[in-house]
């Protein structure tokens, strides 16, 4: 009995030893190839802190860094990254963003609105260190010289791939699956339902989300995406956006099996390049969130000793926000959706940001 | 939930012919009632294949995992590492299928529940730790070890990272060729019953994964096994009475390690299900609780397979229903359940139990005012559904719940006095 109470102990200490590991709050990048290793230019330190799913997540994560490696190439800026675990709370993201600061890096750039009120925080004590929340709020609970907000006119994305939605469907009837229901996602539906309606508003949309308030069930819930979008295909649709995370890949799912003809668009990033070989011809255009020119902007700002503070917003003029084309099947519509983009751009077409 | 004293033999001897007799009653009644719906409010989708299909798939995973809970506790051991059990299952069906193939993933699935299983049974069985500290603890060691494992295992793979598994090839579906165009024909005339009835069969003959076969016999097959085998009776009596079980020269550490162990590859192959035929991948955070909706099951099934593939399918059709056509398909399914409420409150009127009757009148017409002054149910609503109608059947059924005698106590061997 002795010997298997040790054992029971050495495994117990064993399950937390690795529980720690999956939750290692330092974590270092794995992959092969790591910008910040052999960084040591003399441009910016810059401190870059992901959000849950880190580096490798091949969507916003993954764009900030290749934000972050180009001010390693042209700015010539040294950095570190750190990465989030699962179920933290503000604190735990305090402490990551004091490591960054108490370090030396400056700019220090948080990727995910879930920083905001750390950086709100951290930032009254650092006031010599500038931040920036990528999607963030943190001007909206306390505004500081030295905090910038990173966001993104997604709604003015979302109109460009509704107008491409609205002229491509046969059926007159488009989706559009969102993630959680809150304004960060309603500014998507928002904007593509202007764009399909600005071409031919007796197209039918239908809307769903996959959750109210919970982002595990929102945006980590494929089999929920590919019920919901299923639906869709089965009542009518012939097109479906999607604007759920990794429940998008679900979507996608769907979309193969609805079979020829059918199409969703992707979200965030240029999602034809990294979905499945066999699901690439149903990818009809992507929205593009280009949080990789704003962590470089933001550097770049920071560089030239004016690093902006409160809301920056990146919208279809500043070019942080677009259409992609990978796969060719929007060239015969670029020139109508390109109107639409020149009009925004103008002001002449305004997109609202709730439906 | 009421939980009577045991009855010493009806408990162990099996169903009767009238029992399984109503269960097609009930369900003559519910399709009768939904086409009826379907007719009179136009939301096809409530009975469409698509969601039929849909609702199996979100069953499957919830049953699986119901299943295990039932061999742990028909062995006397209370389970709520299934959660975690689950994480491990689609951990291990995300590194196995990519490497060997779906049967192989599977397979590797069952094998990493099972070992979560083990632990919850050397905790529980052999060092007799209160049974619910143990699966907590679980179920944080789970998700912990996953995050950590599928970070080692699926970083650098082409379409995998840190937190997902690369985009994985789904089991082998089956269609019979003549029969699943047929009923889709048929399930597009919209006919009364017909219809509806169509495209029941068209979700058994069309697409029909193999993973969902298995997991049905795994269901029918765990009936057979406990209560038509010594083995099972066995299993079942240290359950209901360990000492007794002990006094009559059973092995009960062997059979609840087993049962425990078996309990975890359930669950795990649930995950497989999870990640192979609901999704296409493994995903940290996957699982969402359906462990938690297993246990449910399980319990609103009175400790029965049959029972918890009912309350299963029940919480897999309204999830379906509500991601599908959300707001219209919840609405028409409002007013099932509101003349199901007035029907209990007649009945009950007739039985003579006055408040019953009273109490499901007033929700019943309340929720029938709700339907008749709207056209749609509001998104924050739609997502509770699920639960709502869970909690709802269990309410009305639990007067008849019957755990096993000693589920959850600690059983030390030679105490029997």
């Amino acid at each position: 009995m002795r010997r298997l109470t040790k054992i029971a102990a050495a495994s117990a200490v064993l399950a937390l030893a690795l529980t720690g590991c999956g939750n290692d709050e330092t974590g270092s990048t794995t992959g092969s190839e790591d910008i910040c290793e052999g960084s040591s230019g003399n441009g910016p330190k810059i401190g870059l802190a992901y959000d849950v799913g880190g580096r490798g997540d091949q969507s916003f994560n993954d764009s900030a860094y290749v934000g972050l490696k180009k001010a390693v190439d042209d700015l010539d800026a040294s950095c570190k990254e750190v990465e989030a675990g699962t179920g933290e709370n503000d604190a735990d993201r305090e402490e990551r963003l004091r490591l960054l600061a108490d370090a030396g890096f400056n700019p220090v750039v948080a990727v995910g609105f879930v920083y905001s009120p750390a950086v709100a925080t951290v930032a009254a004590e650092y006031p010599d260190v500038n931040f920036g929340v990528v999607d963030g709020y943190a001007t909206a609970i306390k505004e500081q010289k030295n905090v910038a907000d990173l966001t993104f006119a997604e709604n003015e994305g979302s109109f460009l791939v509704g107008v491409a939605a609205a002229l491509k469907t046969e059926a007159k009837n488009v989706g559009f699956v969102g993630g959680v229901n809150g304004p960060l996602i309603q500014k998507f539906e928002a904007g593509f339902k202007a764009g399909v309606e600005a071409v031919d508003p007796k197209i039918e949309i239908q809307t769903q989300y996959l959750s109210q308030d919970d982002p595990q069930q929102g945006f980590e819930n494929p089999a929920g995406g590919e019920t919901a979008a299923t639906g869709m295909y089965d009542n009518g649709a012939d097109i479906v956006y999607h604007a759920a995370g990794k429940s998008g890949l679900g979507v996608f799912d769907a979309v193969e099996a609805a079979g020829e003809g059918y199409w969703a668009i992707g979200v965030d990033s240029d999602q034809y390049l990294t979905v499945d070989e066999a699901q690439k011809k149903h990818i009809l255009t992507s929205m593009l969130k280009r949080i990789d020119t704003a962590v470089f902007e933001y550097a770049e700002a920071f560089d030239g000793g004016s690093a902006p503070s409160g809301f920056v917003t990146y919208d279809l003029k500043s070019g942080g926000v677009d259409y992609s084309t990978s796969g060719g099947f929007v060239d015969d519509i670029t020139d109508q959706i390109d109107k639409y983009k020149d009009q925004i751009i103008a002001g002449e077409v305004k997109v609202p940001t709730a439906p | 939930m009421t939980v009577s004293a045991p009855e010493s033999s009806a408990a162990l001897v099996k169903p009767t012919a009238a029992r399984s007799y109503r269960i097609w009653i009930y369900l003559a009644v519910l399709v009768i009632a939904l086409s009826t719906t379907r007719i009179f409010t136009g939301a096809d989708d409530i009975t469409s294949s698509g969601t039929l299909r849909a609702a199996v798939i979100a069953a499957i995973p919830i049953a699986l995992a119901g299943l295990g809970g039932l061999w742990s506790e028909r062995a006397g051991v209370v389970n709520i590492g299934l959660e975690g059990m689950m994480i491990l299952g689609t951990l291990g069906a995300g590194y196995f299928t990519y490497h060997y193939g779906v049967w192989v993933g599977l397979l590797g699935a069952a094998v990493f529940g099972a070992v979560g299983g083990a632990l919850h049974a050397l905790a529980t069985v052999t060092f007799g730790v209160d049974h619910i500290v143990s699966g907590v603890a679980i179920n944080i060691i789970a998700l912990g070890v996953a995050s950590f494992l599928a970070e080692a295992l699926f970083t650098g793979l082409p379409g995998g990272g840190p937190t997902q598994s690369p985009s994985l090839d789904r089991p082998p579906t089956i269609s019979v060729p003549g029969l699943s165009g047929w009923t889709e024909s048929l399930e597009d005339k919209g006919w009364f019953l017909v219809s509806d009835l169509a495209a029941l069969l068209n979700v058994v003959v069309s697409q029909l994964s193999l993973f969902t076969l298995v997991a049905l016999v795994l269901i029918f097959g765990t009936g057979w096994l406990l209560w038509r085998t010594p083995f099972g009776l066995r299993l079942r009596s240290c359950g209901e009475s360990p000492s007794a079980a002990e006094t009559l020269g059973v092995n009960v550490y062997r059979y609840k390690f087993v049962a425990v162990t078996m309990s975890g590859a359930l669950a795990g192959m649930g995950g497989a299900f999870l990640a192979l035929v609901a999704s296409s991948g493994y995903q940290n955070g996957q699982t969402g609780g359906r462990g938690y909706i297993g246990l449910a099951a399980m319990i609103f099934g009175n400790w029965r397979p049959t029972g918890l593939l009912t309350g299963s399918l029940i919480f897999g059709y309204t999830d379906a229903a509500r991601l599908r056509s959300g707001g219209e398909s919840v609405h028409a399914l409002l007013l099932v359940l509101s003349v199901a409420l007035l029907a209990i409150a007649v009945w009950q009127l007739i039985r003579g139990a006055r408040l019953a009757a009273v109490l499901a009148a007033v929700v019943g017409g309340l929720g029938l005012t709700w339907y008749l002054r709207t056209d749609t149910i509001p998104g924050d609503f739609t997502q509770m559904t699920p639960y709502v109608m869970t909690l709802l059947v269990l309410a009305l059924a639990s007067q008849q719940l019957r755990m096993p005698a000693a589920d959850g106590q600690r059983y030390r061997r030679g105490e029997a006095g």
